[in-house]
């Protein structure tokens, strides 16, 4: 895609449109382009189902969208699904249901499925013969485990990787946003979202 | 020294307005020129114009689309693919709107379908309307 | 290369890759609920639709004597275990002569000596009236009428199947393939974003806030704030919770006067007990703050508002006891929604601020209440009312109140302010019904 805008629009770089999974490369803890075709090809040497675990805003979504995309270029993916709530057990199943043998479906939030919805998605998965690239907090007991922390230097690269913000976030306040929200990406994007946006705004009235 | 030509792989969409500083008035109408530069070897099955809004800041995006043409006959494809030109009249909202968490942004999307299943997507944006940007954050 | 994006739920499944096949499938599902719900329906309207209309509508009347008495016995494969229901043999008259014939009277019951003693109910001999199939005359009935209730109950499935499937399939089809610009110009509607109000899109409707004509100004405007609907939610919960506390209790109480106690009850009782007390607690506190502080109303001069507009604003306050201070302001606020996995945020942010008013030192009398005016002008260039599924822009009075000796109170009411009219334009406020 390609985007022109005019000089009265600040074009936050921190802006939803710019950080949401799906827009950047996953990255490790290290800082480096994950292998994504390797990891694709360890998850299917592990018999095709993979967790990615790890805490709040550490990449889990990127790294699942990213799988998804690569697979999808291959016609091996049959659906991803977010599940915000329970309700959301419901496109889970019919997926894996509809799911040819052979492809995947992405989850996006296991432990919203809850322990039934979950146990029944992943025996009809086996029924189906189709796999299982999930994300969770915490271990789900699938064949392979991915995980996903944050580090400084993890979020440094992400922010480089974002449009240009033309020097108004320094190095000091990737630090402070990071400390300040515990190593959650997420919310550290926000943070320097909002420093963006006050420094590159000039005070206006109506 | 030998001139270095750069090699395009992702086609290229230029557009022009018809408001030299891409700034309308709500009910205004709107007329873009667009020429397009296609990479070698690339085929157009269809294009895909049209005139929308859509959030950007800290929340999910969403969009209205005012106006939408799709274009799937091969001879006007032929023709569109390298230059055309749509227009429409703008609607009365919502008015373009430089927030803090909130931003309302008026684009222009041409969009190219390929062979494959390949689409690519050029956006430019245009003001509606003159609300300035807000304010910082208010204290009560 | 064109990454998926997650398939959200009021946008429908959508396959990523080879999109025709994800179209089929999804199609193929639906399709198949679709078709099972039709199957079921008509498998329920066939067999108990149809059957019960023509006993209502074709069945001929007739005079029966009861001539004989006995049980049709059920007996489900495997199970050692029968079901039973009474039947009665039954004489009666017909066109091609006397006829006798079994017919079933009374539910199916599991015991043998309850479905004899249903029998005994009826003596032999015993007229009774009842209706005979002229194309079956064998086939003949004590009873008709419709039974409601069960075909709505039994219907409800099916129906559900055909609904789900039926739109399912619909849905598929329209969005076959399709971009997000083109399913959102099909629709008619923004993609994530509200119906367009009137010739205004984008702006959120205001029929609920132009309903209520004010007592001094023309238009009184709702409450936002959640307070009243935080105190109902206490108030039921504390009320279910004590209830099934009490049932709890009267159990334990009752186990205990024949002289058992049930530890587990017992020991499940504290801490419902616990709850069910702060629940009151709460509610009752929450009530008392209410009624101490009073209702609080805003009232404006015009409503939707238009940029450059002058607009009247009364502030009204009930209440008892001295206020430490009343403020009454304008604010624009921003709203924007983020949901991804497990995590929801919402941010909020006012933007731009004018106070209307501060009054300090107010004493209030019971029975009375206190009447502050501002006045306000919408700037000519103010961004109007925006709503979209994700993002807001919304204008509101917002009342900060200090009561002296209790916390402090924070009160919205939600205003709508349009785009200013084009020119030559005619703006739709004048079609707001009076």
């Amino acid at each position: 895609m390609s985007a022109t805008t005019g000089p009265r629009h600040i074009t936050n770089p921190f802006a939803t449109r710019h950080t949401r999974p799906g827009v950047l490369w996953p990255l490790t803890s290290s800082a480096e382009r994950r292998d994504v075709p390797a990891l694709i090809a360890a998850v299917d040497k592990a018999g095709g189902s993979a967790g990615i675990e790890g805490p709040h805003g550490t990449g889990k979504s990127t790294l699942l969208v990213t799988i998804a995309a690569e697979l999808a270029a291959v016609d091996r993916l049959a659906a991803i699904i977010q599940v915000r709530c329970r309700r959301d057990g419901l496109s889970a199943v019919r997926a894996v249901l509809r799911a040819a043998a052979g492809t995947t479906v992405c989850i996006d939030g296991w432990e919203q499925l809850g322990r039934v919805v979950g146990s029944a998605t992943r025996f009809l998965a086996r029924l189906r013969g189709c796999q299982l690239v999930v994300t969770s907090h915490r271990s789900v007991g699938l064949p392979l485990t991915v995980k996903t922390t944050s580090s400084l230097p993890l979020f440094t690269a992400i922010v480089a990787a974002l449009p240009h913000h033309g020097g108004l976030i320094h190095p000091a306040d990737l630090a402070e946003a990071f400390t300040r929200h515990g190593g959650n990406l997420r919310e550290s994007l926000c943070d320097l979202y909002d420093r963006f946006e006050q420094r590159a705004r000039q005070p206006f009235r109506f | 020294m030998t001139a270095i030509e750069p090699v395009r792989h992702s086609p290229h969409v230029m557009v022009h307005f018809c408001s030299p500083d891409r700034r309308y008035e709500p009910l205004q109408p709107i007329r873009i020129q667009y020429q397009i530069e296609l990479s070698a070897g690339s085929t157009v099955q269809a294009i895909e114009r049209s005139i929308l809004w859509y959030t950007e800041g800290k929340g999910e995006e969403d969009l209205g689309v005012h106006a939408f043409e799709r274009i799937t006959d091969g001879a006007t494809i032929a023709a569109a693919a390298g230059a055309g030109a749509f227009e429409s009249h703008l609607p009365p909202s919502p008015l373009s709107y430089e927030g803090l968490i909130v931003k309302v942004r008026w684009c222009v999307r041409v969009r190219l379908f390929f062979e494959g299943g390949r689409d690519f997507v050029s956006e430019h944006v245009f003001d509606l309307g003159t609300v300035p940007a807000a304010l910082s954050r208010a204290v009560p | 290369m064109r990454l998926p994006r997650f398939l959200a739920k009021k946008r429908g499944d959508r396959r990523t890759g080879a999109e025709v096949w994800g179209s089929v499938g999804d199609a193929l599902f639906h399709a198949i609920l679709l078709a099972a719900g039709m199957v079921f329906a008509g498998l329920l309207l066939t067999g108990v639709a149809v059957p019960e209309w023509r006993i209502n509508h074709h069945f001929l009347a007739a005079q029966g004597t009861v001539v004989g008495k006995g049980l049709a016995r059920r007996a489900a494969s495997g199970q050692a275990a029968s079901t039973w229901q009474p039947c009665l043999r039954l004489r009666y008259t017909t066109p091609e002569g006397p006829r006798e014939a079994w017919t079933l009277r009374g539910a199916i019951v599991p015991d043998r000596q309850a479905a004899i003693t249903a029998l005994d109910a009826t003596r032999l001999g015993k007229p009774l009236d009842c209706w005979y199939d002229p194309t079956d005359p064998e086939t003949v009935v004590l009873e008709r009428g419709y039974n409601w209730w069960m075909w709505t109950l039994t219907l409800f499935l099916p129906g559900a199947l055909v609904a789900f499937g039926g739109a399912g399939v619909a849905r598929s089809l329209t969005a076959w393939g399709k971009s997000e610009e083109r399913q959102a110009a099909a629709g008619g509607r923004p993609h994530g974003g509200l119906a367009a109000v009137g010739s205004y899109p984008g702006v959120p409707p205001c029929d609920d806030l132009v309903n209520s004509p004010g007592t001094i100004l023309a238009f009184r405007l709702p409450i936002d704030s959640g307070e009243s609907w935080a105190l109902l939610g206490v108030g039921l919960f504390a009320l279910l919770w004590n209830a099934v506390l009490i049932l709890l209790a009267v159990n334990a109480g009752l186990d205990l006067l024949g002289g058992q106690i049930d530890w587990l009850l017992m020991a499940i009782l504290v801490p419902f007990l616990a709850v069910g007390i702060a629940g009151i607690v709460i509610f009752v506190r929450g009530l008392i703050l209410s009624t101490a502080v009073g209702t609080t109303q805003v009232e404006v001069s015009d409503h939707p508002l238009l940029p450059g507009g002058r607009y009247e604003v009364l502030l009204g306050q009930g209440g008892s006891g001295t206020f430490t201070s009343l403020d009454m302001a304008v604010e624009l606020e921003e709203q924007a929604t983020f949901r991804q996995g497990t995590d929801t945020r919402t941010e909020r942010m006012v933007v731009w601020r004018a106070s209307l008013g501060t009054w300090t030192g107010l004493q209030l009398a019971p029975g009375t209440r206190f009447e502050g005016r501002g006045v306000f002008q919408v700037p000519a260039t103010a961004m109007h009312s925006f709503a979209s599924e994700h993002n807001l822009v919304s204008w509101r009075v917002v009342v900060r109140g200090r009561p002296a000796g209790w916390p402090p109170f924070t009160r919205s009411f939600p205003l709508l302010v349009y785009p200013a009219p084009p020119s030559g334009t005619q703006h739709p406020k004048a079609e707001v019904p009076s």
